[in-house]
């Protein structure tokens, strides 16, 4: 039974990361910029979203705060810093990392050094009797539900409508999009906004799962970028299978070698590396 | 022949450092150093080879802590420990090399989540690393009966190796193999329709940067003599990148300017502020956005431009 109910973890870890690593893939694989700050998007997330709850005692309130919140920081941020990068990797990577530093620095003289967490909704509170015996978190089978529509609506979103294919369009050949009379600057801002929305609310959704405290911002950054990699840049299909892959190895890395959990993560990945160094559905660099 | 001068002059300066400075500078000073030597290692990859690595804290990391376990915890000496340290390191490069696999942002990606194992393991495998505590009470360098005990002796030990690894590290860069990795870095495709072997190279390279890395950890962690996750964060690799662009990338002065200028403030501004964060954040920002090429690239600047007025000048004379 330990087994399935690891595997539970494992789906709901996977949710959480996917939330974040859709987000981040997205925006990576149509504007090339490697959004470090996309961890700290997700801690801002969190945090204005249990002010929120705080304020109106209401979870739904919170995960659209949360997101609404940030996307208004992220755009601030693409506005006026990151765009004036231009294409250079190295600078938009420091930048954000310099953002990081800034917003983190702020949060914590906001909201404090202690890990906090958000109630989740009251429906969902408390634990829940599964078939075989077993008993499981609520919230938990909630946010695999959760993760299950929002990968479903953001697949929608990227294979069936008119912006998706746009958006599809503008990964494999930006030029030729702005080219053909489409306002990529536009674009690239709406996308980014996405990310940072995905970003916000899943700080909230993860703030009521594994808690927000300073240097989450980095941990859950690493844990996307390893689904990114693991899944290849740029690939919707790369984080729902990435996100998938690394929820369960972590899940039961951490509870058969607690020890060596980070290595349980990051193994798979430099197996992979050797074989394909773009990830499982990236394409060439 | 000025550069030559000029290292001379840094050299006398160095030496004179610790009859002039007190206790809290001298140990600014070899703080400088070892940071300095791990931003040179960065800038072996970024301002030669043209990849970018994130993980570098891996390395420093890695040699630090093996040292402190071999030095606390099994009581091994110094001249045993020490190159152990250095060793740890480079077999930890041979197995992230593999990340030059990849390139571009990918390499910073794949090198940053390399980098944040060891962190992960300092801090999850508390028998070994001891944990979030971290090893205290690393004894003072010590070889045959000679204790290496205070901040100016230890200065002294730790100029020596900084100053031979310089010289070392312009000799590899004036090589054949140091010519190579600046062609990889202008054109990767050319080098290898020229039948150099890229890969191999990168993957050298990266084993360097590595050694010098771990070096730069040995020293380190003799001088703070205490290893804590904070020493894998990846807040040292990230800034060792940050100091390589503020003192200026492919240069062997450039690192330590860097080196200086982030230790400098952050000594200065975390004794008067709480937000020393943010500041630290600002700077990154603004060295992305308004010097780009680091202080070094700035003067370099300004020196064309003062170069070509004087040409125009010459010019409209004749």
């Amino acid at each position: 039974m330990d087994w399935v109910v690891q595997a539970l973890n494992g789906l709901s870890m996977a949710a959480l990361l996917f939330f974040l690593a859709s987000g981040f893939t997205l925006s990576f694989g149509l504007t090339r910029v490697a959004n470090m700050a996309h961890g700290v998007f997700y801690l801002l997330g969190g945090y204005l979203g249990l002010s929120a709850f705080k304020v109106t005692g209401s979870f739904w309130l919170a995960l659209v705060v949360g997101g609404a919140g940030t996307i208004a920081v992220s755009y601030l941020c693409e506005r006026y810093l990151i765009r004036r990068t231009g294409e250079n990797e190295l600078a938009q990577v420091l930048l954000t990392v310099g953002i990081v530093y800034v917003i983190a620095d702020i949060a914590l003289f906001i909201w404090g050094g202690d890990s906090l967490t958000i109630p989740p909704p009251a429906f969902a509170e408390g634990p829940m009797d599964l078939p075989g015996g077993m008993v499981y978190p609520k919230y938990r089978l909630l946010l695999i539900v959760f993760g299950v529509i929002v990968g479903g609506l953001l697949w929608f979103l990227y294979k069936r409508t008119q912006l998706g294919a746009i958006v599809r369009a503008g990964v494999d050949n930006r030029e030729m999009v702005n080219a053909i009379g489409i306002n990529i600057v536009r674009l690239f801002g709406l996308i980014f906004s996405l990310a940072a929305f995905l970003a916000g609310m899943s700080g909230v959704v993860g703030g009521a799962f594994i808690g927000l405290y300073p240097g989450a911002e980095w941990e859950i950054l690493i844990l996307a970028l390893v689904v990114v990699i693991v899944g290849g840049m740029g690939s919707l299909g790369g984080a729902i299978l990435g996100s998938l892959i690394v929820g369960l190895v972590d899940s039961y890395g951490r509870w058969l070698f607690p020890e060596l959990a980070h290595f349980m993560v990051f193994g798979p990945m430099a197996i992979l590396l050797l074989f394909r160094p773009s990830g499982l559905f990236g394409r060439e660099a | 022949m000025g550069s030559r001068i000029l290292f001379v002059v840094m050299i006398i300066l160095a030496l004179l450092a610790p009859q002039v400075l007190d206790v809290f500078w001298v140990n600014t000073l070899i703080q400088i150093l070892c940071l300095g030597l791990l931003a040179l290692s960065v800038d072996l990859l970024l301002g030669q080879t043209g990849i970018f690595p994130f993980g570098q804290g891996a390395f420093f990391a890695v040699a630090a802590y093996t040292v402190a376990i071999l030095q606390v915890r099994l009581g091994q000496p110094t001249y045993l420990a020490a190159p152990a340290g250095l060793a740890a390191a480079v077999i930890l490069a041979l197995v992230y090399g593999l990340a030059v696999r990849t390139s571009g942002v990918y390499f910073l990606l794949v090198t940053m989540a390399m980098g944040h194992i060891v962190w992960g393991v300092s801090v999850r495998w508390v028998a070994l690393s001891g944990g979030d505590n971290g090893i205290g009470n690393i004894p003072y360098p010590q070889i045959g009966s000679f204790v290496i005990k205070g901040a100016s002796p230890y200065y002294y030990v730790v100029l020596t190796v900084v100053v031979l690894c310089m010289l070392g590290y312009r000799v590899l860069i004036r090589s054949p193999f140091g010519v190579t990795l600046r062609g990889i870095r202008e054109s990767e495709s050319r080098m290898r329709a020229l039948g150099y072997s890229v890969g191999a190279h990168k993957y050298v390279a990266f084993l360097i940067s590595g050694a010098l890395a771990g070096l730069a950890g040995v020293l380190y962690v003799y001088f703070n003599r205490l290893v804590s996750p904070s020493t894998a964060s990846l807040h040292v690799s990230v800034e060792a990148a940050l100091m390589v662009i503020i003192g200026g990338s492919g240069t062997i002065f450039g690192p330590f300017i860097g080196s200086a200028v982030i230790l400098i403030l952050r000594n200065y501004v975390s004794g008067h502020l709480v937000q020393w964060m943010t500041v630290m954040g600002l700077v990154f920002i603004v060295t992305v956005l308004w010097a780009p090429d680091g202080l070094l690239g700035l003067v370099r600047r300004i020196r064309i431009k003062e170069s070509g007025r004087l040409r125009q000048k010459g010019s409209r004379r004749a």
